[in-house]
């Protein structure tokens, strides 16, 4: 038997205790990354976009560190490449189509409904196949029905609920996600419950009525003070301060449901015989840290980007264990088809959020 | 004698291990049986990545890994290092930090405008016709309902409109007038593509003491439809979006936040400069048809004296048009210049 050198798997009986997972990138690097990549991407218009992906993700995959292992991201540039140009070139058509032809417009975005939850699949089958980690590549197996149904089907169903059931929704949107992943021959078993869904939404629901309340009472005393007659500036200085305000409320918002919904897939997710996972973020804590980035990266213009990216992805490792299982020596790579990043980047182009984090 | 991690070609296994580098090959040892053992020519090397280890993928699919993540391998490829190079270069970086936002200026506000000149020059006039009858429907089922007007204010409005068609010379096949009701427009008028020009009942009767200023609203909304405004504001949405589809290859939110405000705020100007466009059309042929710019002026003002009782399409004017006052005064001492 080949003796393995990992720290938890190695001696028997240790698989209790969790490894930490680790993110060793820093803000100072992946600034100059970002920037050069920007600078690139204008210069060749946009060509050097796809070899910017790919730097990005290995920068972010290759500094996920796990029990001494780090993730690789394996695409290539000129697969995004290719997939970017067909995913734009059809974009191209429609957004021409829908300007000077608004009706066969209406009629494409009804097709586009039948193609999203086929883009959502190959999408998620290109990333997970992309991703590795010890040699062994992540898979997603799911089909276009399932795909259909709870991407399309039910959450137009739960606006005829009046968004009552929408938390339902994304509990079987994340089920099927997660329960969907396989680590080389080894699936991945979530158990969700609504409940936790439910409890996320109810306390951002609160929470925003009262923070909107806040800024309306808040902004209505500036406005009063500001606004003459005929003047149009202090309008504008109002939405100055409004737009920033709000990003950085629906950061938080957004931070509070993201954190609980995590905390609760992770801790209730494993990689049959492989992994065990826990998630321990602080709902306050991040919400804080993602409100603040958004204001960051708003009074700076974007400059702050890669700080505020670089502090959120640490925070997100920082919160996250694996309990490495003993089976996970024993994780064969099958055979998987190619698929083509087609469908991922039609799916970022066209704005379908198919994100796992 | 290079530590390391070795990962198995299509398992999850891994050794701890060490690399040895003699000449041109490469053989990785755990203890002292030599797991594997490669010339350099037929081994792939990572990309440089600053903070990471430069890993060594064997010809089955085996990996190396060193320890140390700091590690370069001496064959290395200069070319790959380039962009790590690049990438910590402070003078690159301070560079690129001054010709970002001045790309992004040119790219954004001169070359997709420039590209949305030339599509509307080259579009055939079929794509005018469509555009125009298929926005005509879309606008027509939402916002539209007939008419409430009496046969003879309607009329009124059309006798107006043919005169004014008679005195610039224009088609009458191309240029047709309709009026209806509207909820959500209120007093307003606007022009389609094609030529089609809408008037609300709320507008006909607040100008219908008033036929020249209306005349004028008129004259205004043909400049739209003369300078192609819709097809311009058509085409720079097309090619705007298309161009921040390429450039955002992966962004979080609130990068496309920021983005996609700047590219609003670009919007906001060009309907502005179209809406100025459209009234010098307007002001150039009441001045040529010996009318007054005044009867403009006075049109707005009534726009005004109703903005005062309806805040809510007070708010929806501004959004797309330059102060009312401006234009106003603007009309007032518009004088025909060649």
């Amino acid at each position: 038997m080949d003796s393995t050198s990992t720290p938890s798997a190695a001696q028997p009986g240790s698989q209790t205790v969790p490894s930490q997972l680790q993110f060793t990138g820093n803000g100072k690097e992946y600034f100059g990354i970002w920037i050069v990549n920007i600078l690139l991407t204008l210069l060749t218009l946009g060509i050097y976009s796809a070899w910017a992906t790919v730097r990005n993700k290995q920068y972010f995959y290759g500094h996920t560190v796990l029990d001494g292992h780090r993730f690789d991201y394996l695409a290539t540039p000129l697969q995004i490449l290719k997939g970017r140009l067909l995913a734009v070139g059809l974009f191209v058509i429609y957004s021409v189509v829908s300007g000077y032809f608004p009706l066969v417009g209406v009629l494409m975005a009804l097709a586009l409904v039948l193609l999203v939850p086929w883009m959502i699949n190959q999408g998620l089958k290109f990333s997970m196949r992309m991703t590795r980690y010890r040699n062994i590549r992540f898979a997603f197996k799911g089909n276009f029905g399932d795909a259909m149904i709870n991407f399309v089907v039910l959450p137009f169903f739960s606006i005829l609920t009046l968004y009552l059931a929408m938390p339902w929704v994304l509990k079987r949107i994340d089920a099927y996600i997660h329960s969907n992943i396989l680590y080389g021959d080894k699936p991945v078993h979530v158990q969700l419950q609504g409940k936790a869904y439910y409890k996320a939404a109810l306390l951002v629901a609160v929470l925003g009525i009262l923070m909107m309340m806040m800024l309306g009472v808040a902004f209505s005393l500036v406005a009063d003070i500001n606004i003459n007659p005929g003047e149009l500036g202090a309008v504008n200085s109002g939405m100055f301060l409004i737009v920033p305000l709000y990003l950085f409320v629906i950061s938080a918002l957004q931070g509070i449901y993201q954190a609980q919904i995590r905390n609760h897939i992770l801790n209730n997710a494993q990689i049959e015989d492989v992994a065990e996972f826990k998630s321990n973020l602080a709902p306050q804590r991040y919400a804080l840290i993602l409100a603040t980035n958004a204001a960051a990266i708003v009074l700076t213009a974007g400059l702050a980007f890669p700080w505020a990216k670089v502090r959120k992805v640490r925070a997100l490792a920082e919160a996250t264990q694996v309990v490495v299982l003993p089976g996970a020596d024993q994780v064969l790579d099958t055979a998987q088809q190619a698929d083509s990043s087609f469908a991922e980047e039609a799916a970022n182009v066209f704005d379908v959020d198919i994100s796992l984090t | 004698m290079i530590p390391g991690y070795f990962y198995q070609p299509g398992s999850s296994r891994v050794q701890e291990c060490t690399a040895r580098h003699s000449g041109d090959s490469i053989a990785i040892y755990a203890d002292d049986e030599c797991l594997c053992e490669s010339s350099v020519e037929t081994l792939q090397v990572s990309a440089h990545l600053p903070g990471q280890a430069s890993e060594l993928t064997f010809s089955d699919g085996a990996r190396f890994v060193p320890l140390d993540t700091g590690y370069r391998w001496p064959f290395q490829r200069r070319k790959s290092a380039l962009l790590a190079r690049l990438e910590s270069n402070l003078v690159l970086i301070a560079g690129a930090l001054v010709a970002t936002p001045v790309l992004l200026y040119a790219l954004l506000f001169k070359l997709v405008p420039g590209i949305a000149v030339t599509a509307v020059q080259t579009m055939p006039d079929v794509v005018v016709e469509q555009m125009g009858q298929q926005s005509m429907t879309l606008i027509e089922r939402t916002a539209l309902s007939p008419s409430e007007l009496s046969a003879e204010q309607q009329q009124a409005v059309r006798d107006l409109w043919q005169d004014t068609l008679a005195q610039l010379d224009l088609s009458v096949d191309k240029y047709r007038i309709d009026v209806y009701r509207s909820d959500h427009f209120g007093a307003n008028a606007f022009a389609l593509p094609h030529g089609q020009v809408v008037v609300t009942d709320e507008l006909a009767l607040l100008l219908a003491e008033q036929p020249d200023a209306l005349r004028a609203i008129l004259l205004h909304e043909i400049g739209h439809v003369e300078r192609m405004h819709s097809i311009r504001l058509a085409s720079q949405a097309a090619v705007a979006s298309i161009a921040i589809a390429i450039l955002l290859g992966d962004m979080d939110i609130v990068a496309e936040v920021v983005l996609g405000s700047g590219s609003a705020l670009m919007d906001l100007q060009f309907s502005q400069n179209m809406e100025w466009e459209a009234d010098n059309y307007a002001l150039a042929q009441l001045a040529r048809l010996g009318y007054s710019g005044e009867d403009f002026a006075q049109a707005l003002e009534s726009l005004v004296s109703l903005d005062e009782d309806e805040e809510h399409s007070w708010l929806k004017y501004l959004s797309t048009h330059p102060s009312l006052q401006e234009r106003i005064e603007h009309a007032r001492t518009y004088t025909l210049s060649p």
